[in-house]
């Protein structure tokens, strides 16, 4: 890998993480808007001496509503600091399904902005793999933001996992009409094959049925410490 | 009962937001309806005519400067707050440029936003009364005229 790739993946992983965290950042304002205008209302319900018994009612679906965007806003606190503690981890023992999940629960802002579905579609008992959490997130987030920039409206994309032999397997499958896009920096064959090799697996990408990785369930040693 | 005079439509995706705003607006004396994207506000603005929208820019489908274009063109009599949780400088901008009347960050205090309203509305009816008095002086035939050509300035 040549030192032009190498600072394409840097910045391609800078862009990866800078994407998350305004997407994060913007869910959670989101949040934190709702329940100011909630406290607010009950505020202005209290000023207008409002506490008959249809208020009564008001007032505890206003609080439920509140106590919604509380765990709505945990849960995603949740997965944005397993997402940043993966970072310092380039090789370690990790469920797949729950890398996609929670990959996936960060990106859904991207792909509600777009009125596209993303679902999941996760073998049980899948077995852990030994790999870099980090880089496969990286490496399917690309995939992923290709098909959401490539299809209409009222899509969806299904990321689905499964046991082979002895590698694990991810499939993210669109399902919809396409629509012309700009190829962004982001889809780069070159870094993707180059990421996938580092992973120690291999891509299939079929027209039709999407993409396929295929990671073994221990990724093999590459020591060309260009890995980012 | 007081009449409530001003209509104002928000416009958000986050349905609760859009709800509980309107609510609180509604008891500030407004005349608030709610529009959860962008064809939807644009369907509704067709039909009620508001004095003032408060919008927001990003949202499923329909950007929302792309409905402050829509609403500039077609009914330029509408004042058009953006309200927003993460928009940049340079949309600030490009609102401000599209003839937005005001750009405030989400979550904005209501007083505020109720006064913003209250001032859009006050600068929307100052501007018809002008567009009479040009019209009764026989310069320009209706407000619309005039307000093209405040914008070719």
């Amino acid at each position: 890998m040549g030192n032009s790739d190498r600072e394409d993946l840097r910045f391609l992983q800078l862009n990866f993480i800078g994407r998350i965290l305004a997407g994060f950042t913007h869910e959670i304002n989101n949040y934190i808007a709702i329940i100011k205008e909630s406290v607010g209302l009950m505020g202005d319900m209290i000023k207008a001496g409002k506490s008959g018994k249809n208020e009564s009612r008001q007032y505890l679906e206003i609080i439920a509503s509140i106590e919604e965007q509380i765990e709505r806003s945990l849960d995603l606190f949740r997965y944005l600091n397993r997402f940043a503690h993966k970072m310092d981890m380039p090789r370690v023992s990790f469920n797949v399904n729950e890398s996609m999940e929670e990959l996936l629960a960060l990106m859904n802002r991207f792909a509600n902005q777009r009125k596209i579905r993303l679902e999941t579609d996760f073998q049980k008992d899948l077995p852990s793999i030994q790999s870099d959490p980090a880089m496969l997130q990286f490496l399917v987030f690309c995939f992923v933001r290709e098909k959401l920039d490539r299809l209409d409206k009222n899509s969806r994309i299904t990321v689905k996992t499964a046991r082979r032999d002895n590698s694990v397997t991810i499939a993210m499958i669109p399902q919809g009409n396409r629509v012309e896009a700009e190829t962004e920096r982001l889809y780069s064959p070159e870094i993707h094959e180059h990421v996938i090799r580092l992973l120690g697996g291999e891509i299939l990408e079929r027209e039709d049925q999407g993409i396929q990785i295929t990671l073994p369930v221990n990724m093999p040693d590459v020591s060309s410490g260009d890995g980012g | 009962m007081k009449r409530k005079e001003i209509k104002v439509l928000v416009v958000d995706d986050e349905v609760t937001f859009a709800d509980t705003l309107a609510q609180r607006l509604k008891m500030r004396d407004l005349d608030v309806g709610t529009a959860y994207d962008g064809e939807q506000a644009l369907s509704r603005v067709k039909k009620e005519e508001p004095d003032v929208m408060v919008l927001d820019l990003k949202m499923p489908g329909m950007h929302g400067m792309e409905v402050l274009r829509e609403i500039r063109k077609a009914y330029p009599d509408i004042q058009v707050i953006i309200l927003t949780g993460h928009g940049t400088d340079k949309d600030e901008e490009e609102a401000k440029r599209l003839g937005g009347f005001d750009y405030l960050k989400k979550p904005a205090d209501i007083d505020h936003l109720e006064h913003k309203i209250r001032k859009a509305f006050k600068e929307k009816v100052e501007r018809a009364m002008t567009a009479i008095a040009f019209a009764e002086e026989g310069e320009f035939e209706t407000a619309r005229d005039i307000m093209k050509e405040e914008e070719k300035k």
